[in-house]
């Protein structure tokens, strides 16, 4: 299990942003789309699922089996949720994010 | 996914996804590939589906490699190839082929009682570790087609071709038989 105060990856970070936004619905592919419309990164389906399988060993994710449907072949799909540990993960990260870009000209922070 | 060949590329892939992500991962794949074909250019569906499957498989093996899965495998096969070694090198001793003025006297016997010990360490591999068995055999065919083509000389065609196609096949035959046993105690 990873500590809350270990810094993310870059691609665990992007991923672990989008299982927040989605909420109810995040599941691999949807996850995929968010990061392609918001980030605009075309991410492959394999890269997404190994981090969020990463994610969930470090215990920032947890997954649920949702149900099969027809137009997915009959198999079920896989939600994921941030734990506890997740949202405190990314707290930490933006804040030590925020402390070393604050006071860089061009930027944007202040 | 109604292709045929559409479903042996998957069938292939799904090889290399991880048991755990395997059903949600196609079925994620399945569900946008269906919806991006309702769109009038269809062509453009297939297309990014390949391209998804190819896009995945560096980070499905990098995932696999760095689970230790591989390096586990290769180590027990590595272990079978070096304790077929010493029963090859044990037969060898105690059934000599040579005889004393240098001519190659082939004895069956020997040969029956390699392929039973290369049945056993493939047995016993494929209970330590899943699928070492075939990384074995795999080890095994190389050894002995080097072997085969360097020897200039020496035994017989017959016996080399014998050697060649039992030694390696006798290490598989093992990991079947394991698998074979290992699923008929699951079941009963």
């Amino acid at each position: 299990m990873a500590k809350r105060d270990d810094p993310l990856g870059s691609l665990e970070h992007i991923v672990l942003l989008a299982v927040m936004r989605l909420g109810e619905d995040a599941y691999g592919i949807t996850v995929r789309r968010e990061i392609e419309n918001t980030a605009g990164r075309d991410l492959s389906i394999g890269a997404i699922y190994t981090t969020l399988s990463r994610l969930e060993a470090k215990g920032f994710v947890r997954s649920i089996a949702g149900e099969p449907t027809p137009e997915r072949g009959g198999r079920a799909k896989r939600y994921f949720r941030v734990t506890a540990d997740g949202k405190a993960v990314l707290r930490n990260t933006h804040e030590m994010l925020q402390k070393m870009s604050a006071g860089i000209k061009g930027l944007g922070a202040t | 996914m109604r292709h045929p060949a559409l479903r042996l590329v998957t069938w292939v892939f799904s090889r290399l996804v991880p048991k755990n992500i395997r059903e949600p991962l196609i079925g994620d794949l399945a569900e946008e590939y269906e919806q991006r074909a309702k769109a009038p250019s269809s062509s453009a569906a297939l297309r990014w589906y390949l391209q998804q499957l190819c896009a995945s498989v560096p980070s499905l093996l990098w995932a696999r490699l760095t689970r230790g899965a591989w390096l586990s495998t290769l180590g027990v096969a590595l272990l079978g190839y070096f304790a077929a070694g010493v029963a090859d090198f044990l037969v060898k001793w105690a059934m000599p082929n040579w005889t004393a003025n240098g001519t190659f006297e082939p004895d069956p016997l020997g040969l029956i009682i390699t392929f039973a010990m290369m049945v056993l360490i493939g047995y016993l591999a494929e209970r330590l570790r899943r699928r070492a068995a075939i990384v074995l055999g795999v080890m095994m065919l190389l050894t002995v087609i080097a072997m085969t083509v360097g020897a200039a000389g020496g035994p017989p065609l017959w016996y080399r071709l014998a050697y060649f196609l039992a030694v390696p096949s006798a290490a598989v035959i093992g990991g079947v038989l394991r698998s074979a046993l290992s699923v008929r105690s699951t079941r009963s």
